[in-house]
Parts: structure tokens; sequence; C-alpha cells
């Protein structure tokens, strides 16, 4: 497998494996807290790196992701005790994690070399440099599979497609109307660490690739454009698969031909699409009120109640 | 411990030292503004845009610096042009944030997420386009990201100074209209208040309280700068003056003593063990705030609850002799 | 038959008790009404029977069982739902919703199912809303596809929490409408009301409550002028309270 196409199929893979259970994560309200799951994973990562001396292991993702996981729950207990206001809980805990991740990595703790920059905007191309081969008898070059982080992610993008797939109703019924999900007996807060949990990997597995920052718009902006374009969930999920691995493809050329990190040019490209498919939106919903109102009363409405109903 | 208090490098030979003075000051100035201001971001429940403007402050600085190297063809280090770049792009996100909520079903969350990422991502193309390029003064970008408190100037900490100074005022100026405007929003807008004007002035002061910030502290962790102060600052006060002015001093003073250990410990970057010590104060002003401390106020619930059980199983044990049924009178109760 | 019963029921919220010992049961068949003042406990008692509130003693039963055993035979219709109205989903799968409980895991709403909220759509009058965006609907439109999922749930005990509650005419009439089918089919509904004078209309049971139960029976028995007054702690002297019109009668039949 050639390089290029390797790097490709991994952003793809990763767009795709981070913007499913993105879907929940707009829809929920708790985008912001994927913020807080990136940074607070990084002293995860160290710990994870110091045990295992492997970035790639799945053990190492595990362990980092509980890190995100304190993320989730500290922000739970905070809210819960009624002292904080608004979405204040979600900033306080992340930068703490956060510069401990930081204060280890610069104190060398466990040989680990992370560039502060890799750290927050990942490296893609680095990420997929190692390639998977097997020997394969009768051949004198090995096979070559592509790279290692392409079969990471491919796992993550299945084990979320496999929660998703159990727990498709279970989550709709806690967005939609979390107390009517309780009367019907599913046990609401288990299933929101679960997804958080999930959501954690899936930011670790792609920490190598996107960052901590960048992993934002892997899991956000493609959701977001959906919502945009349906009020259907199945739909929005279709839309939200397409738009990633659309993006992850227009983006990663756009950086590789401007010699660019992968990940910024991703997530500007996710962005402009986002920015684009608004316009869209807001002109042909203004283009639709203009001519249903004309067409009803040929006149101009007096409020806005009016210009709605119209 | 003993150990790491007998490594401490004292006061007085800590301020003697140039360099150890002006990250002292520097980050204590930005930390007292910050603080500050950080308050009407946290009554306003919008704690977060806090990060979102921090991150803008990267494609702003760096924008700042392209244009003033290739276009103007001035000094790319001017702090004003740069810090001018940075406010520019942090209302821009500012705006862009509030208009996609206003605008589409999407929630502010969302809203914030997609604005951070997309101005951040814009951030790191136009880094590379620099470290790619031959341009003068180009050293110490790298800075935004984590920050460095060791690099802060007589001229930054200037510069620091009267514009933090210049946001402080504003906000006071404006003090009528902010709190009304935070306090209930409808309201201010039925008095005859523009909203939408009162809420740029807002966001500016707080976009210049982060701008100030983010070379000596880095972009990722400035957003503890603006949301640990209110949050600790909160649990002791009752009034706004009180709060912003107690947020103010925790930001200043957690701020300095954070640089103080980090350059007295050595080795430990200035900005994370700040986000610690501002940690190290939210979490005892959870513990301690009178009248709001989480340990005293489980002790008295706990202790409220035992008594009520008792009372409830009396009056039960009351009334299941001579009734039985499932009428049972209310007037004993009352 | 009980339906359901609680006994020592006590709720507080912090330190303050809402709900101080309340015994309460339903027969089978009735239509149980609980009225009282505002913060009496109505919405806290039901939410705490049906475990959305954790109470600080008592226990409750239905059908003899816990709630645990037989939660696909209640339904409940909250009184303000903690629904996220830009959710991307139609009415038709809002009241499809109602089926999810009976459905195992993976298993998908079949044409059983469709059936089950297609009439229960037409019962509440929202079968020409089907394809809309729950937002874009008023609040007794919604309010009837709320009733429409609790329908499609198919339980034999309904829980409604003040249904009546700012809604237009015609969506008041389609839920009466609904609560008489119920009763002749021989469901049970315990339903919070708030309006004393059509509580005769559709109670054929009435629960007075003020933190206690202060009286509990059938309409002619526990509605009555002096228990209203206690539970509504009105002094014996004072004009113009609310007087239950019992000489016209019952205008339901109680249930046997």
């Amino acid at each position: 497998m050639s390089f290029l196409l390797g790097a490709t199929l991994v952003a793809v893979t990763m767009a795709m494996a981070c913007a499913l259970p993105g879907v929940f994560v707009v829809l929920r309200k708790n985008s912001m807290l994927v913020d807080g799951i990136g940074h607070a994973v990084l002293p995860g990562i160290v710990i994870g790196y110091a045990i295992t001396q492997d970035l790639g292991s799945p053990w190492l993702i595990l362990g980092a992701a509980l890190a995100g996981l304190v993320v989730v729950l500290g922000n739970e207990y905070l809210t819960r005790t009624g002292l904080l206001a608004g979405d204040s809980p979600q900033g306080l805990v992340f930068p703490a994690l956060f510069s401990i991740g930081v204060i280890m990595v610069t104190a060398d703790f466990a040989n680990i070399h992370l560039d502060t920059h890799a750290v927050l905007v990942g490296d893609l191309n680095l990420a997929s440099f190692q390639q998977l081969t097997i020997e394969a008898p009768g051949r004198s070059p090995n096979l070559d599979l592509g790279p290692v982080y392409l079969y990471v992610m491919l796992a993550v993008l299945l084990v979320n497609v496999a929660f998703l797939a159990a727990f498709y109703r279970q989550l709709k019924l806690t967005t939609f109307d979390p107390q009517f999900a309780r009367t019907l007996g599913i046990r609401s807060g288990a299933l929101n660490t679960g997804f958080m949990f999930l959501v954690s990997i899936t930011v670790t597995a792609a920490f190598n690739g996107a960052g901590a920052i960048l992993v934002i718009a892997l899991i956000v902006a493609p959701p977001a454009t959906a919502y945009l374009l349906t009020d259907r969930l199945p739909v929005m999920i279709g839309l939200t698969v397409g738009i990633a691995g659309a993006g992850a493809v227009g983006g990663f050329w756009a950086a590789y031909a401007a010699n660019a990190a992968t990940s910024a040019g991703m997530s500007v490209f996710y962005g402009v699409v986002f920015l684009l498919v608004l316009a869209a939106t807001r002109a042909a919903r203004a283009r639709r009120r203009r001519s249903s109102l004309q067409r009803t009363t040929g006149t101009r409405p007096t409020t806005p109640e009016q210009a709605l109903i119209g | 411990m003993s150990d790491v208090l007998g490594a401490l490098m004292g006061p007085g030979a800590f301020f003697d030292d140039h360099t150890f003075r002006m990250a002292f000051f520097g980050t204590a100035v930005i930390g007292l503004v910050a603080g500050a201001l950080g308050s009407f971001a946290y009554l306003r429940k919008q704690s977060l845009i806090s990060d979102v403007i921090s991150h803008s402050a990267l494609p702003g600085t760096l924008g700042a610096f392209l244009l003033a190297v290739v276009v103007l063809e001035v000094d790319g280090r001017n702090m004003a042009v740069l810090m001018l770049g940075a406010v520019v792009a942090g209302t821009l996100a500012v705006g862009l944030a509030q208009y996609v909520t206003r605008a589409t079903k999407l929630s502010i969350d969302a809203a914030m997420a997609i604005t951070l990422s997309l101005f951040f991502g814009a951030g790191m193309l136009l880094m590379r386009i620099i470290s790619n390029g031959a341009y003068p003064g180009k050293g110490g970008i790298q800075d935004y990201l984590f920050g460095n408190a060791s690099v802060i100037t007589k001229a930054d900490l200037i510069a620091s100074i009267s514009v933090g100074t210049a946001a402080l005022v504003l906000m006071v100026v404006f003090w009528k209209e902010i709190t009304l405007r935070t306090f209930d929003p409808d309201h201010s807008t039925v008095l005859g208040f523009h909203a939408r004007a009162i809420d740029a002035l807002m966001f500016i002061t707080i976009v210049i309280a982060i701008v100030i910030g983010v070379k000596a502290v880095g972009l990722v962790l400035m957003v503890a700068f603006v949301v640990t102060p209110p949050s600790a600052a909160r649990q002791w006060t009752r009034t706004l003056p009180a709060m912003v002015v107690l947020s103010g001093i925790i930001g200043g003073l957690g701020s300095g003593l954070g640089a103080y250990l980090s350059i007295a410990v050595g080795g430990v970057p200035t900005g994370p063990l700040i986000v610690l010590t501002l940690f190290a104060f939210l979490v005892l002003s959870l513990l301690l705030a009178p009248g709001r401390s989480l340990i005293t106020r489980a002790r008295g619930r706990t202790r409220h609850r035992r008594i009520l059980l008792r009372q409830l199983v009396a009056e039960r044990e009351a009334h299941i002799e001579p009734q039985g049924s499932t009428t049972l009178p209310g007037a004993g109760q009352s | 038959m009980i339906a359901c019963q609680t006994s020592g029921l006590s709720v507080a919220y912090h330190t303050e008790p809402v709900l101080r010992n309340v015994d309460f049961s339903v027969s089978a068949g009735a239509v149980m009404g609980i009225v009282g003042p505002n913060g009496a406990g109505k919405s806290t008692l039901i939410k705490a029977m049906l475990g959305l509130v954790t109470p600080l003693t008592g226990t409750s039963e239905f059908f003899g069982q816990s709630l645990s055993r037989v939660r696909q035979r209640v339904g409940y219709m909250p009184q303000f739902t903690s629904v996220d109205w830009d959710f991307p989903t139609t009415v038709r799968d809002v009241v499809l919703m109602g089926t999810y409980g009976r459905l195992g895991w993976l298993r998908r709403p079949g044409r059983a199912e469709k059936e089950t909220a297609a009439t229960a759509m037409a019962q509440t009058g929202i079968t020409d809303l089907a394809r809309r965006q729950i937002g874009e609907l008023s609040g007794g439109q919604r309010q009837r596809v709320f009733l429409a999922r609790a329908l499609a749930q198919e339980p034999d005990l309904f829980f409604m929490d003040e249904p009546f509650q700012g809604i237009d005419a015609k969506s008041q009439r389609a839920i009466v409408s609904v609560l008489h089918r119920l009763r002749q089919a021989g469901k049970t509904v315990v339903i919070v009301h708030h309006d004393l004078a059509t509580v005769q209309d559709f109670c054929t049971h009435v629960t007075l409550l003020n933190q206690t139960v202060v009286s509990c029976g059938p309409v002619d028995e526990a509605f009555t002028s002096e228990h209203l007054r206690h539970a509504y702690r009105v002094g014996d002297t004072e004009q113009g309270f609310f007087e239950p019109d019992n000489s016209r009668g019952p205008r339901v039949e109680v249930a046997p």
C-alpha cells in the first residue's frame, strides 16, 4: 500500500470513528466536554506510556481514556454540588489535568518524547508511518497491509458502530427525554458514563493523529453540519458519516498540497464546510419564507410571529 | 517535603532577579485582570467562551505578524500590532459563536467547539507557513501554544498593565449596563439598552484580558485564568462588586504564587503550575467557604435528615394504631 | 384488586419535607384524581412512586409487585417534560418510543408496534401531524403527543401529571375523550389535577393531599367541603371557597 493511500485511509477512518459518536455528543450538548477530554487524556497517555512504552498499545488507550472520564465525572460532581454556575465545571477540571500532563512531559517523566506541538495538533503522517507487514510464504517482499494506526482506528470505529447499534434506542431516549427514559427503566447514568468513556477512548486513539484540540473538529463539526440539514436522526447519522469521510479526503489533500499539518487542514476544511452549509440553509429558508408569504397574503409580515407562521 | 522546601529559593533572592521579577508581576497582572473580568463570563454562564477566545488569539496574532512583516514591512514583534490582531480575531470568534447559536438550533457548546477548532486550525496552518518561511523575528512564535513566562519583558509588562487597566476601566464605566444585562437580559432590553452593544463591550473586555495573557501562559491554559478565580471567589461572596474584587485578588495572588513556585522549584513550566495553584484555591474554597462549604453542608444535611426521619417514624407510629386505614388525618402534624 | 399502593411514603427536597407518611392506594379500574393546593406534593407523590425521586421512607407496589417487574404496565405523562425540542425526531417517532420498553434489546419496532402507534395517534387526533418535527407543535399538540406515547406503551396503569395545564380547548377535549375511553377499557388512571370544578367530570375517586393524605376514596366520600377546607387550610368562617356540588351526584359511574 502506498504511503499516501495509507494515510488517506487513516484520515477517513479516523474522521468516521470520531464523527459517529459525535452525533450524540452534539445532541446531548456535550461538545465542549470533548475539548476537556482531549486535554485531560494527556497525563493518562504519559502514565500509560511509562507502563507500556508503546504509544499505540490498546492498554495505553484504555488507561488514558480513564483520565478523560475524570473530566466527565468531575464535571458531573461539581455541577451536582450546585455551587458553580453555568458551564464553569467543564472548564475547571481539564486545565488542571492538562497541567499535570505538561509538567510530566517537561520533567521527562518516563522518557516520553512528545513534541509539544504534536500534543495539540497530532501528526497524522507520523502516526501512519509504521506499517503493518506480514511475512507471506512464497513472496519475497513481506505483505504490506498499510499503517498500523489504520487498524487501531478501524478497531475504534468498529467498537463505536457496535455500541451505537446496541444502544441506539437507549441513547436516543435518554438524549431526547431523560425522564421518560428513566420511567422505562433505562439506567441513564450508567449509559451516559459508558458513552462518554467510549468518546474518551475515541479521543485518546485519535490523539496521535489529530492532537488534543483538533479532535474536537473531527467529533463535533460533521454532526453539527448534518444537524443543519435535517430533522431526522437516521438521516443525520448518514449525513454525518458522509460529511466526515468527504471532509477527511478533502482536508487531507488540501493540507498535503499546502504542505501543512493534516489535522489542521481537516479542521479548517470542516469549519468552512459548516459555514457554507449554514449560509446555504439560511438563504434557502429566507427565500422559502419570502415566497410563501407572497403566495398567502401578498403583504409583508408585521410581526416576527406572523413571519414564523408564514 | 522538607527537601523541596529547602531547595526553594528565598523571596529576597527571587525579587533581585530581573527575569523572575518580570515573570512574577507579569503573570500577577494577567491573573488579576482575567480573574476580575472572568466574573462576568462566569455569571453569564458562558465561561468556556474564554477557551474559544484564547485559541482564536493564535490565528489573530500570527495573521497580524504576517500582515506586519509582509505587507506593512514593520517589525513583526511589535506588541501593539500582535495584540490588536488577537483582539480582532477573538472578537470575531465570539461573534461567530453567538451568531451560530442565534441562527441555528445548535446549542452554544457546539457553536463554541466549531469556532474554536476552525480558528485554531487556521492558526496552525499560519504557524506552518511562518515556520517554513524566512520571516524576521519569527522566533518565539511557539510560545503562544504553551506560554513562556520567562520571556516577559519590561515592555510586555507595561503593555499588559496599560491594556489591562483600559479593560478594567471599561468595566467600571459600564458597570451598571453590564451588570443589568448579566443579571436579567430581558429587563435590560425592556429598559432600552442595546443588548448586542453591551454584549460586544463585555466580551471585548474579556478578550483583552485573555489576549494579554496568551503569550506568557499559553492559549491552552488561559481558560483556567478566566474560569477558576471567579468560581473560587463566588463561594466567599454574595455581591457582585465583592466577587469581582476577590476574583481579581485570587487570580493575581494565585498567578504570582504559581510563578514564584515554578521558578523557585526550578525546571517546572510556569503556566501549568499557576493553573494547579488556582485549582488548589478553588478546592479550598469549595471545602471551606462558610455557608456553602461542601463539608459542613453534607454534615448538616445528614443530621437534619436523621432528625426528620426520626420525626416521621414517630408520627407514623402515633397514627397507625388508631387508624390503620388508607385515610390519615393531616391535622396532627401541622 | 389494587393497581398501585404506597405506604409510609416521605420525601424531602434537601431537608424540607414535601410528603409525610403518605399512605395511598388505587383500586384497579378507578380514575383517581390527586387534588391539593400548590406545594402539596402532588407531582412529588407520583414521581416518588415511579422512582424518579428517591423517597426518604416508604415503599410502593404496582399490581402487588415492585416497579421494576411491571414497568411495561405503568405509563407516565409528566407535567414538565425534560424533552429536547430541537431533537431531530418526528411526532410518529416519539409516539413509537412508547413501544420501546416492551421491545427488548436489539429488536426494532415492527408492524405491530407501528400499528399501535398509529392507533394512539388517531385516538389523540394527531395523525395529520405525524411527519412534523416535534419542536414545530403548539403546547396542546405536544401534550397530545405525549399522551399518545403513553397510550402506545399500552399500560394498565396511567399516571398523568396536570395534563390540562395551559392547553387549547381542542386538546382538552381530546384528552378527556381518551380518559373516558381508558375508563371503559378498565384501565386505571392516576391524574394530578388542580381545577376543583372539573374533578367530578372525569374522576371516580379522589385523594386530597397536602403533605399528608387528607382524604382518599370515591368522589362523593372524599371530595367533601369539609375535607377540602382542611386540605386547603381554609378556615370555616371564610366565605367563597369552592363547594363541591354533591347534590347532582357523580357524573361518572364508580367502577366496581
